[in-house]
This record gives C-alpha cells, structure tokens and sequence, in this order.
C-alpha cells in the first residue's frame, strides 16, 4: 500500500463538488482534504488497525451524501423521550423531529444551521484534529451537517434527548458523516440517548465524529445504542474533554452493524473530573465489534472507569483496545478497567488488549480481563431448579449484559435494551 | 420411590462409585454418612444428572422411570431437588426472579398453572419466613455474596418453593453455627411428609439430632457399606467410621 495517501479516500473527496456552507468552513475542510489525500491508509500493520480486518471497508465504495436526501418514508422508532431529533445520511431532518417544549435557552438541531454562533467556530475541529487519522480527516473534508447541542451553565434538564441516525434508500451503499458537537456549561446536567439504526439503508458506511466538552461541574448522561443493518459498516469517533468536577457517564451498546467500531479519545482540562464509560458488544456470524479507548489522565486527582463486556456468539469476532495513559503530573489518578468477554461459541474468537501506562506514582490503578464461556456449573445449577438449558442461558447472559445495562439509568432503556438482546439470543 | 442398583461411575476415568445399591420408600428420610471422599457428592450429582459422570453399569430407577435417560431439568419436573453443598452463584440474575422462572417451570410440568406476581410474592415472602432469610437477599443475585448459612438458607427456600418429591440434601450442615443449623433442619422438618423422600448426606451427627432419620446408610469408598436405624448414627458418632471400615474389610 502507498504510503503516500489513499486511493479510496481521495476517490471519495474528488466526487463531492457541492461547497461548503460558510468559508471558515470551507477553509476547514480545505485543510482537511488535504490532510486526508496524505496520511496513510489504515492497515493491518498498523497497531491500532491489527485486528479490525479493515481492509474489506477500504475495498468498498461509498457514494457521500452531499445535499439533504430524500426521507419519504422514513420512519422513526416511538423513541422514550418527548423530544427527538433525527438525521438521515448525517443529515437533520426537520420534518421528522420533535423540539417542541425545551428550554428556548439550550441551542440544539443542525449543525450547519448554526455555524454563524461563536461557540461552534471556536470549537469545531478543536478536539477532532483532522489531521490525526483518515476518517477524521474523511469527515471533516465533506463536513455537511451533524447535531449541535449547547446547554448553557446551570441548566438541568430531566427528560432526555433522544437522537435517531437513519440511513436512506439508495441505490448504491452511502457514506453519512454526521459530525456532532456538543457543549455542556457549567453546572448543566443533560441525559442524551443516540441510537444508529438502518432506516431504509443498507450496505452503507456510518463515519461520525462526535466532539464533547464538559464544562466545570457539569455532568452528561451519554447512551448510545448501535444497531446497524447487518450489512452496514459503522464507526464512531468521540472525542471528550472535561474540566474539573464534571462527570461523563457514557455507555455504548453495539448490536448491529457488519462491521462495528467505537473509539473514545478522552481527556481532562482540571482536577477532580470523573469518565465513566461502560459498553457492551454483542456479535454473531459476520459481525465484528471494535472498541478503542484512549483515556489520557493529564491533570491530577481525576477518575476513570472503564467497563467493557462482550458477549459472542456464532463466528462473531471483537476487539477492544483500551490503553490508559497516566502522565507524571496525575498524581491521585483512579483508572480501573475490565474487559470481559463470554464466548457462547468455540468459532467465536476475541482480540483483548489493555494498556496501561503510568507516569505518575501516587495512583490508583487497575485493570484485568477475562475470556470465558459459559459457567458449566451455573448452567447446571439452573437445570436443576427445572429451567431449561436454553433459558438457563439466557438467563445467564442477561445476568452477565446486566452489569452493563443497568447502568442506563433510563428503566425504558434499559428494557429496550434487554429485550434486543433476547432477540438475538433467541436466534441462536 | 428411588431404587439404585449395582451403580458404578466414573470420573475423568476414575472409578468413585463402585457398585451402590439403595432403596427410597416413599416418605421416608434417610442419612448417608461417610469418610470425604468417599463418593457421597458424586451420588447426589449423578441422582441430579450432572455432565462428567459417566455411569459404567447399573440403574436408577425414580417412580419407575430410567432416571439416566433424563436430562436434569427433566428430573427436576419429575419432582427431584438437590440443595449442594456448596451452591452456585449466579452474579446478575436475580433471586426473587431465578426463583419464579423455577416454579413456574416446574409448575408447568406438574399440569398447573402459572402463579401470577401477586400469589407468587405471597407464596415467597411465606417461605422465606420459615428459613429466617432476609427479604433483602431476595432482590440480589442468586447466592452472590451470600455467606455460608445464607446460602443454605437459599437452597432449603428452593426446596420449599418447589415442593420436590424427592429431596437430597449434600452437607446443608456443614459450615453453620448451631443457630443456622437450627433454622436450616426447622426448615426441612417443615417440609417432612409422607408424600416426601427426604435422602440427608452429612458428615455429622450433629443433623440427625434435628432431623431424625429412619434409615443411616454408610459410604464409604463408592460402596454403601453398612445400613441400619438412627442408633447406627450414635454408633458411629461414638466410634467413628474405623470399626464400620474394619468390619467390612474382614
Ligand atoms: N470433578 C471431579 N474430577 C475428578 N475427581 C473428582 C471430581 N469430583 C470428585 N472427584 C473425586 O471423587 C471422589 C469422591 O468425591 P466426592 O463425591 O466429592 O466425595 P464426598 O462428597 O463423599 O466427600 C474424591 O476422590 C474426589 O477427589
Ligand atoms: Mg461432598
């Protein structure tokens, strides 16, 4: 492979003609366009690309979206919350959204309808740098639309947000890009939920990026369900910072999708800021699921958790990364992370690699992970009290996911959340 | 009820039962002693269908039916219930729920109909009460955390739950103060009638002051070597199981 740039990306960049929105924009994607046509192709040799067979994406052509598409026919799930927001091949969608009844001080909707407010030129791109990997840069060179959302300081809103990711019927595979910024103020308090669903799409590539800013003492609810068509490709950038006393509690569910990944780029600003994040993957036969952490402890006295549980089935195959790095100046850092994975199936097959890496000497640090199957024992147990063996598994992977799930502190969600996973039990 | 002819098993190639013979009547209780190691575990396993045994000649006959040809879950319908010596726990599924699934499975293969939530709390809060278990651990996860008493407590709950017709309790004696060992034979004296075999493995005499047996079997080297009333069990509680051992090398 050409060291020199991508051919599969600069393919992509060479069919979008319709211009940017604003120039500060246009001067954005500029630079990344040109980024992008240098930096190289993600491949196997590449550590943090070693087990994502990703070269199959690179083989695949996408058609980007460049002009609002066509939603006749869209549909959206009921949703759990009385205010939704839904985007379609990364694009908002008015018509199929619901605002109705929020506070008129939070600024929320499209991205590209509020690129004239100082808070989105001052921020967009600044934790996202295009300039740091190939879809960063993909994404920003044709950066259309996304969610924007700004709570301002001391705004607590008890509903959440609910925001819907659908696909368009389209002839050829489609590549949606939302790009999303979201700015939390001081003291606010926000639940948003984000589900990416197929719509009427199939064989499409989902490449969003996400930028986060907690402000001090703010807290934000983060739970994002994947469940792309099964012949989808799937990757979720989000980059994350927080000053100090904010909490990010942010939980990932992956159901769906042929191809799946999911990478957290986190850091602090201050002292005393907690991350939580928490995910579960679920795959079966030809589904990989992919979770990239990389949690950067910068400032003392912060917190992390991190919580990943997977469970495989069929010839499902997963990967996770999670590296932690605990600079000198962190001294107080807490950091414990787990993996575990439950494998229902001898050709179901993992990649687990924890990382950590301390600087600093007064820190509380852990990690651990496991790949198993399922308890022999326990499965025992359960048949003796007349339950049978196929519920008995289920039962003991509901108990397992459950670690994670019920850290959604949605009981609707939660529900949503078990009663998908029944579903693909069922199946197996 | 139960008849065990000339059983010998396996296992990892090894044989541990080497020949046991036992009859069950209908409603009766009795106590299987014996040296550790003996095979006493492994009997109650086999009688529950566990995988790994593999039975190398003989029979068990539950009620008339080949027992070897059911699955566990099929024995517990028929109306077979093992408390373990040391319960299983289960992180993530919850006690109040593992129980309902488990009634109302078993309720399903009696012909009856399920309980619905309100009987069925009814029914739980009533039975926990008997084994003195705290409401609490009822909305945990199945023995997950639980102490040694608390767990046995859990497993005689089970038993009260699910009515079994034949109960085999491996060692609930073994690791409780004379407090929950009090508790935990109330709880299966409860449970005695003359429709319920009750088959107690115990190490000690110590059970058998609570809950009087009508026959003492013991086992020692995968062989019941020796049978007889509850003064077998004063005998050996006296003596030990040397002279029982000696007697039958001789
Ligand atoms: N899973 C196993 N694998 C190998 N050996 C076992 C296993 N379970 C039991 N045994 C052996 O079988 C014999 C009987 O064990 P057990 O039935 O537990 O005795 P008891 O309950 O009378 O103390 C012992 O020698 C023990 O080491
Ligand atoms: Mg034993």
């Amino acid at each position: 492979m050409n060291a020199s740039g991508s051919n599969w990306v600069l393919d992509l960049l060479s069919r979008d003609s319709m211009p940017a929105p604003v120039d500060w924009v246009q001067a954005l994607r500029r630079q990344a366009s040109d980024q992008a046509a240098t930096l190289p192709q993600p491949r196997r040799k590449l550590e943090t690309w070693r087990y994502s067979r990703v070269e199959t994406l690179l083989k695949a052509s996408f058609t980007p979206v460049v002009q609002a598409p066509d939603i006749s026919g869209q549909v959206v799930p009921a949703g759990i919350s009385p205010y939704k927001l839904v985007f379609v091949d990364g694009w908002y969608s008015e018509s199929l959204s619901h605002t109705d009844g929020l506070p008129p001080e939070i600024r929320i909707g499209s991205l590209r309808e509020h690129l004239d407010q100082d808070s989105v030129r001052k921020q967009l791109g600044q934790l996202a740098n295009a300039g740091e990997n190939l879809f960063t840069a993909l994404n920003t060179a044709l950066l259309n639309d996304g969610l924007f959302l700004e709570i301002p300081d001391g705004l607590v809103l008890q509903d959440p947000v609910e925001v819907f990711y659908l696909n368009s019927a389209a002839d050829t595979p489609q590549l949606a890009q939302p790009r999303n910024l979201i700015l939390v103020g001081k003291q606010a308090s926000l639940t948003l939920v984000e589900h990416y669903l197929p719509g009427q799409g199939r064989g499409y590539f989902h490449n969003g990026i996400t930028e986060l800013q907690l402000d001090a003492g703010s807290r934000l609810s983060h739970y994002r369900v994947q469940d792309e068509a099964s012949t989808a490709w799937h990757l979720s950038q989000l980059y994350l910072e927080q000053d100090s006393g904010s909490y990010y509690h942010g939980i990932t569910l992956s159901f769906g999708a042929h191809w799946a990944r999911t990478e957290y780029k986190t850091g602090f600003r201050a002292t005393d800021a907690r991350c939580d994040l928490r995910g579960l993957y679920l795959v079966g036969d030809g589904q990989l699921s992919d979770f990239h952490l990389d949690v950067h402890h910068d400032r003392p006295a912060c917190q992390s958790r991190e919580q990943f549980k997977g469970l495989l089935h069929g010839k499902g195959r997963a990967v996770f990364d999670g590296r932690i790095l605990v600079e000198q100046i962190a001294q107080g850092t807490d950091a414990q992370l787990t993996n575990d994975n439950l494998l229902l199936t001898r050709d179901a097959e993992v990649d687990t690699k924890p990382q950590l890496e301390i600087y600093a000497d007064d820190v509380k640090c852990s990690h651990g992970t496991t790949v198993g199957q399922l308890d022999p024992q326990q499965l025992f147990y359960l048949r003796t009290r007349g339950i049978e063996k196929k519920q008995a598994v289920h039962m003991l992977c509901e108990g397992y996911a459950g670690e994670i799930i019920d850290h959604l502190h949605l009981p609707s969600l939660r529900e949503q959340a078990t009663d998908r996973m029944r579903q693909a039990l069922e199946r197996i | 009820m139960l008849s065990i002819n000339n059983l010998h098993v396996n296992v990892d190639g090894k044989e541990i039962l080497k020949g046991l013979n036992l009859e069950i009547g209908r409603g009766e209780v009795h106590a299987i002693m014996g040296p550790n190691g003996s095979g006493k575990s492994t009997l109650s396993y086999v009688l529950a269908g566990r995988e790994g045994y593999e039975v190398t000649a003989g029979e068990i006959l539950f009620e008339g039916r080949n027992l070897l040809d059911m699955s566990p879950e099929e024995r517990a319908w028929a109306g077979i219930f093992l408390a373990m010596q040391y319960p299983v726990e289960l992180p993530g599924v919850n006690n109040m729920n593992f129980l309902r699934e488990s009634l109302n499975a078993i309720r399903k293969a009696r012909g009856e109909e399920e309980l619905d939530a309100v009987a069925f709390m009814k029914l739980v809060r009533e039975k926990a009460a008997t084994v003195e278990l705290d409401d609490k651990l009822l909305k945990r996860s199945v023995n997950a955390g639980f102490s040694g008493g608390e767990k046995k407590r859990n497993e005689i709950l089970q038993m009260a739950m699910l009515e079994p017709k034949l109960a085999i309790l491996d060692e609930t004696d073994s690791g409780l103060d004379i407090d929950a060992l009090r508790i935990v034979a109330e709880g299966v004296n409860l449970l005695r009638s003359p429709e319920r075999s009750i088959i107690m493995i115990t190490h000690y005499q110590r059970l058998l002051d609570y809950i009087e047996p009508d026959f003492v079997h013991v086992l020692a080297d995968g062989r019941i070597i020796r049978s007889g009333g509850k003064e077998l069990a004063l005998a050996l509680e006296e003596k030990g199981y040397a002279w029982v051992l000696e007697e039958d090398a001789a």
